[in-house]
């Protein structure tokens, strides 16, 4: 992988800020065979986190391809204004499959793209697909419904913590999901979930996390960028859920156990496309099957038979044997929103802006 | 009453980096200096801090550790504005911007590191009193040392002749200067206390309130502390008040989400905001109490001319 030093050089010196772009590098000759790819990260490459599993995605693509690709790195381009500059950047500087790592990239992609018919674009985490734009994301909400029925099984007061960042349906999904899998154990629980509406604030998921334990939560899950509500929760002596990295070094033993993402087969199966000539834009969104949700090994203090029956579940939703989303399922007023006996559509659960009932908190 | 206790003790703990940087931020203030750099010299203390627990040195050589990185790194403004007389603003964002970009490249291997934070003390006797306990005598030793240094700050500048230099330097360098007074100098010590506040409020954020290192992990509360120290209207025990408004704001807003109050999330994250406006509205209202601390050469250089 070649380094961007310029770049770095001066963010570290502070006199640049992020997105300088690459215009300014020096061409490097690279051999005319090698598959030139670009990826833009939202973050800094953390140890855990977000970023971090997309960053194991490039490793997969360069333990698979080795030293047939050329990989361009940049992180932490959160602002679209920034990433639109970089985007067009890479394309023009002869990358032929760019990856673009979160929502935010969507709007400066989609005005990328039609610019560069021959460069493929690959979106993670959007909506918008065009010719050469598509897209992949994870059903998170199988995770935290396996995480959600450990949950159930370690909880004794009956009530489990919710802490996101916005109220968006990749958010609010899997919230629900959380509790369902709890519910399908005791069907008596309650979640209590908390907002931050902030992609990132340690202080203030640590207030979350605390406000949660103070109203009686004893399993917190986090669907943060940080391990703060991990740690929170097992200092004070609650269960944690950890999302994207295992997080269970933060939990003080208290680390239930985590949805992972494992982007790798998003990767390395565009990087193999694009250099055989066959990548067409997809719309990939998968879960546990195809392995990009993962669970993080359970904790030990999980009884035995439990662990067993939480590793049944996930092959059953791998399966499609069991769906989280299944009726008879009622929103937070009672009104029936999935029948018995049907799941809830695709597309409906791509939008999902209801919390089932059960779920304690408001989405205005 | 556990609720209570436990809105309480976190408005308490919350509040406490706030304390720090925007104490030390008046003091800056009140010489007729602006920082605007408050944010990077939390990171830096934040960053500093954590390293050294990292390195294995004990708890309270860490946290002086982070304060002093804190410091050093204000002495970049200092020579800056104070020096070579640039631009107070301008010296001031490129310290937050520097100081942003200087602890992330440190932190960049200590990152998954996790640590063991700092502990409560256990007041013996006092802690145990019930309710009172919980409330009052079961906090970290920074928690204290915040409202000792508010004690020390306020009696510092209203009651101690050293206060009345730095007032007086801070309405009037001419005046200051042509008594006899080394005006650049006390800027300096000024300066120095400022960052060294602000590394104190940065390593707490690092190795107590959220014992992890994450990049940019002040998430804006040095420009927070900035705005506090307007809100006070340039008073040590409004500046109190203040942090502990916002505080409890945050965690009442967390406390009625959680509760599942009929109002949407995003106007509950707005209350601590709206409740700084709020009051900044009340106190302009009233232009003598705005004007009466407000150090009038506050970020003007100042040359010694004989």
């Amino acid at each position: 992988m070649r380094d961007v030093t310029r770049r770095e050089f001066l963010r570290y010196s502070g006199a640049g800020g992020v997105a300088l772009g690459v215009g300014g590098l020096p061409g490097l000759a690279a051999a005319e065979e090698k598959l030139k790819i670009g990826v833009v990260y939202v973050s800094p490459i953390a140890e855990i986190g977000w970023t971090k599993q997309h960053s194991l995605g490039v490793e997969a693509i360069k333990a698979e391809l080795g030293d047939k690709v050329e990989i361009t790195v940049l992180d932490n381009i959160f602002m679209p204004q920034d990433a639109e500059r970089v985007f067009r950047e890479l394309a023009a500087s002869g990358n032929k499959l760019i990856f673009g790592t979160s929502f935010s990239h969507g709007t400066p992609m989609q005005k990328v793209a039609p610019r560069f018919p021959e460069t493929a674009f690959e979106h993670c985490s959007g909506i918008v697909h065009l010719a050469n734009l598509g897209t992949f994301e994870a059903k998170y909400y199988e995770g935290t419904f396996v995480a959600g029925a450990a949950a159930g099984h370690m909880t004794k007061t009956g009530k489990i913590g919710f802490i996101g960042g916005f109220p968006i349906p990749d958010i609010v999904g899997p919230a629900n999901a959380l509790l369902l899998g709890a519910q399908s154990v005791k069907p008596e629980i309650t979640c209590n979930a908390i907002f931050l509406n902030s992609w990132f604030d340690p202080g203030k998921e640590k207030e979350a996390a605390n406000t949660l334990v103070s109203q009686g939560c004893d399993v917190i899950c986090s669907m943060t960028d940080t391990p703060t509500g991990v740690q929170v929760a097992g200092e004070k002596g609650a269960w944690s859920i950890g999302y994207a990295s295992d997080m269970s070094k933060f939990g003080s033993g208290k680390h239930l156990t985590a949805f992972m993402l494992d982007w790798s087969r998003d990767y390395v199966g565009a990087a193999k496309a694009v250099a055989a000539g066959t990548w067409k834009p997809e719309v990939r969104w998968d879960g546990l099957a195809a392995g990009v949700v993962k669970m993080a090994p359970y904790n030990e203090a999980i009884p035995a038979d439990v662990r067993e029956k939480l590793k049944q579940l996930e092959t059953d939703i791998g399966s499609g044997k069991v769906h989280p989303y299944t009726g008879e399922l009622k929103d937070q007023d009672g009104n029936v929103k999935v029948a018995a006996g049907s799941v809830l559509s695709d597309p409906d659960i791509r939008g999902m802006n209801w919390f089932v009932q059960g779920m304690i908190g408001n989405l205005g | 009453m556990d609720l209570f206790v436990a809105i309480f003790t976190g408005t308490v703990i919350a509040a406490t980096p706030l304390i720090f940087a925007a104490l030390g931020e008046l003091v800056v203030e009140k010489s007729g200096v602006l920082n605007l750099g408050i944010e990077g010299m939390m990171l830096v203390g934040a960053a500093f801090a954590f390293w050294a627990v990292v390195a294995g040195l004990p708890m309270p050589l860490a946290i002086l550790a982070g304060a002093l990185a804190g410091a050093a790194a204000s002495l970049l403004f200092g020579v800056l504005a104070l020096t070579f007389l640039t631009n107070q603003y301008a010296a001031g964002l490129a310290l937050a911007i520097f100081g942003s970009g200087v602890s992330a490249f440190l932190g960049r291997n200590f990152g998954s590191e996790p640590i063991d934070g700092l502990k409560p003390l256990a007041i013996p006797l006092l802690s145990d009193i019930p309710v009172l306990g919980p409330l009052l005598f079961r906090y970290d030793p920074l928690v204290y040392l915040a409202i000792l240094s508010f004690v020390a700050i306020a009696w510092f500048l209203s009651r101690t002749k050293g206060g009345l230099i730095l007032r007086t330097i801070g309405e009037s360098p001419e005046i200051a200067h042509a008594i006899g007074y080394p005006v650049v100098k006390i800027r300096y010590w000024a300066v120095l206390f400022g960052g060294l506040m602000a590394g104190l409020g940065g390593a707490y954020l690092s190795v107590a309130y959220t014992p992890l290192w994450v990049e940019n992990m002040t998430a804006g509360k040095g420009w927070i502390a900035l705005a506090l120290v307007v809100f006070a209207t340039w008073r040590a025990y409004r500046v109190l008040l203040g942090a502990w408004l916002f505080g409890g704001m945050t965690i009442l807003q967390l406390q009625g989400q959680a509760l599942g109050l009929a109002v949407p999330s995003e106007l509950l994250s707005a209350l601590p905001y709206l409740a700084t406006i709020v009051v900044l509205v009340i106190i302009s209202q009233n232009r003598q109490m705005l004007a009466e601390h407000f150090p009038a050469s506050l970020a003007k250089p100042f040359r010694p001319t004989v």
